[in-house]
């Protein structure tokens, strides 16, 4: 009963006309964010962090940050449903979780069916917020309520299995992943210790006492890393835009994507859950599951609308699924929900089995926030399709020095600092000749953000333990999440020498 | 994969892993008698980060080169826009937001693609001083004002 009585304070909060509005302009943003390619979900969130920051900041914190969260998850999981529109109408996916969309619904809007594509992936989508909702309100007070057992000793073998699975899925070399998992770590150990007081690496120099901010370098390597790679790499101007007949889809197929629709979302929803597995993942699952139970799997890239209804729902739902190990647990699951996380930070929340105590109106009025957001999106993305469409055309000359000059004022607004400028930019082409390498860089965000909660967990366990480090591996909790944290790394590994192609996870 | 940047990373790395090695060996022990002090963490980071740079370093002998097609890429548009945004950050708090802003959205517009130049200014213009506008008096933020001659 508690629970529906939170829930119902939840929706209170999440119905204050100013949260309405900050999530009705989150999902719009997050829809944008998802048409257009060369932006994704992490580095919209990014961009944004430090314009809600200012919005809030006359608020109350909690308040505040209730409302920036509302707003940022609903560029995240916007973010989804715009990514759907362009891997049908063009053949090119606004974000990575789309790519599968595009074998059938792209085919589909050859066909003349885009109308119903896009209305069943928003449909599906729509299902699949509502099924990672309640799985939410249902899983998110039991969680914490194991979670807030855990000690010292647990949280840092829990955080280290969070960065164990984001690694071993990331990218495609698992050294060059833990490396910049590791640099990660290393980029937060700078600054005043906040153990001893000391301070480490800083050599004097003030700008560096509080620590590299979490938000410059993940607006760098994310934001700006992808418009050095854009200006750079002049890509091929997209084809044009399949035309739209009918917004709504055929009793036929609304029957024919129902099962896949629900399949999807059960499915997205417990791959979002598992650290490390995100939306991308989610989707390429779904896809080969839908293929797999299929009664003519031949039909499958020549335009079924199962391919189209599954994975658009499980991206959904895969998003709305991270949200479960952020907000009880207090540990990121991907590089998007890293950000939402350094976020929270930044309002001195610290997400956890503790938030649902101490800010019930943030965790509980974001899951209520995204009950309504998923409906404006429904309401937003059937009618409005074509002008969403629209988009897709903003020149890019215009987009890219503008995407700049919002980085800088998102990072001067928040810092005051032209160090922190400069950073940016380093970061910028840091997060260009990484990733173009095959340097994952989400790890590395995460690691900074995880970096200062692990080390502290660590040196607690350990002082609790008389620097004994076997406290790890005694402690039952804390050894199955260890163990866990090997397998992660290992699995893959193993399957790869004997042979098997391994999906990974790339989130942009 | 580009071997030549692997293998020019992996040094690098190296070399930051001993960096942050032999420079934790300098943070002072904490105050209290704990075992654990400050410096326990970034040392191993510096340990590990070594131990994969290494392995990376032997990978990169391990794998054939594959030939890579020769992308053409627009050196000239990148320098001149980051060497802008490079000038934006400097000057940014000395002629202030609004005119740097300026500056900077029209020089990147043109070197992206010439011509046009009035919608150039024009975008350049609405989006400078309307956020400024719009951050500093509507919603009382602060940024640098205009310069004052």
């Amino acid at each position: 009963m508690d629970t529906l009585q939170f829930l119902a304070d939840g929706f209170k909060v999440a119905f204050q006309w100013h949260n309405i509005l900050f999530a009705f302009v989150g999902v719009l943003i997050g829809t944008a964010v998802g048409v257009l390619p060369g932006i994704g979900p992490m580095s919209g969130v990014a961009l944004l962090i430090p314009v809600t920051a200012t919005i809030t900041s006359g608020m109350p914190t909690g308040d505040a940050a209730a409302s920036s969260l509302i707003l940022l998850a609903g560029v995240y999981y916007g973010a989804m449903y715009g990514g759907s529109t362009t891997s049908i109408l063009l053949n090119t996916p606004g974000e990575s979780s789309s790519v599968v969309t595009t074998l059938d619904g792209y085919q589909m809007a050859q066909q003349g069916r885009a109308g119903s594509a896009l209305s069943i992936a928003a449909i599906g989508s729509f299902f699949a917020g509502i099924v990672a909702l309640i799985g939410l309100v249902l899983l998110a007070e039991p969680l914490s309520n194991v979670a807030i057992k855990f000690g010292p000793a647990e949280y840092f073998s829990l955080m280290l299995l969070g960065l164990a699975a984001v690694s071993g899925l990331a990218g495609k070399s698992m050294t060059k992943a833990l490396m910049m998992t590791v640099f990660g770590l290393m980029l937060g150990t700078i600054g005043i210790d906040a153990v001893s007081g000391i301070a480490r690496f800083t050599y004097d120099q003030p700008v560096l006492y509080s620590g590299l901010e979490f938000l410059t370098i993940a607006v760098g390597l994310f934001a700006l890393g992808e418009v050095i790679k854009t200006i750079l790499e002049r890509d091929e101007e997209t084809g044009s835009i399949a035309k739209i007949n009918r917004v709504l889809p055929t009793k036929q197929d609304l029957k024919d994507s129902t099962v896949p629709i629900v399949r999807g979302s059960l499915l997205g929803f417990f791959i979002g859950v598992l650290p490390g597995a995100g939306a991308t993942l989610a989707s390429f699952f779904s896809y080969t599951t839908e293929k797999k139970f299929s009664k003519n799997p031949e039909s499958f890239g020549k335009g079924n609308i199962a391919g189209v209804a599954g994975p658009e729902s499980a991206n959904n739902a895969a998003s709305g699924g991270a949200m479960i190990p952020l907000l009880t647990l207090g540990i990121p699951g991907s590089g998007t929900t890293a950000i939402l996380m350094g976020a929270l930070i930044m309002y001195n929340i610290q997400p956890g089995p503790l938030l649902f105590d101490e800010h019930p109106e943030v965790a509980w009025g974001l899951i209520a926030s995204m009950f309504i957001g998923n409906l404006m999106l429904l309401v937003l993305n059937m009618p409005l399709v074509r002008v969403f469409a629209k988009i897709i055309q903003t020149p890019k000359k215009y987009l890219l020095p503008m995407i700049i000059a919002i980085s800088f004022f998102g990072v001067y607004a928040v810092q005051y600092t032209t160090f922190d400028l400069f950073l940016l930019l380093g970061c910028g082409i840091l997060g260009y000749l990484l990733s173009k390498n095959d340097y994952p860089v989400a790890p590395l965000v995460l690691a900074l953000v995880l970096g200062p909660m692990i080390e502290n967990n660590m040196r607690r366990a350990l002082t609790i333990s008389n620097g004994d480090f076997s406290i790890f591996f005694t402690k039952p909790l804390s050894l199955v999440f260890i163990v866990a944290a090997v397998a992660w790394l290992l699995v893959p590994l193993l399957l790869k020498l004997r042979g098997r192609k391994v999906i990974i996870n790339e989130e942009g | 994969m580009n071997k030549k940047f692997d293998r020019f990373a992996g040094v690098a790395f190296l070399l930051i892993g001993i960096l942050f090695l032999i420079e934790s060996q300098k943070i002072s022990d904490s105050a209290y008698g704990s075992s654990v002090g400050p410096k326990i963490f970034p040392m191993w980071l510096g340990i590990v980060l070594m131990a994969l740079s290494i392995r990376l370093i032997y990978e990169t002998f391990k794998y054939k080169t594959e030939e890579s097609k020769k992308e053409k890429l627009q050196y000239k548009k990148f320098f001149i826009i980051f060497g802008s945004a490079v000038l934006y950050a400097f000057f940014l708090e000395k002629i202030g937001y609004a005119v740097s802003t300026f500056l900077f959205l029209l020089i990147a517009f043109q070197t992206m693609e010439r011509g046009k130049v009035v919608y150039s200014v024009i975008i350049s213009a609405a989006f400078s001083f309307g956020v400024y506008y719009l951050f500093s008096e509507v919603l009382g933020g602060s940024l640098p004002g205009f310069p004052l001659f």
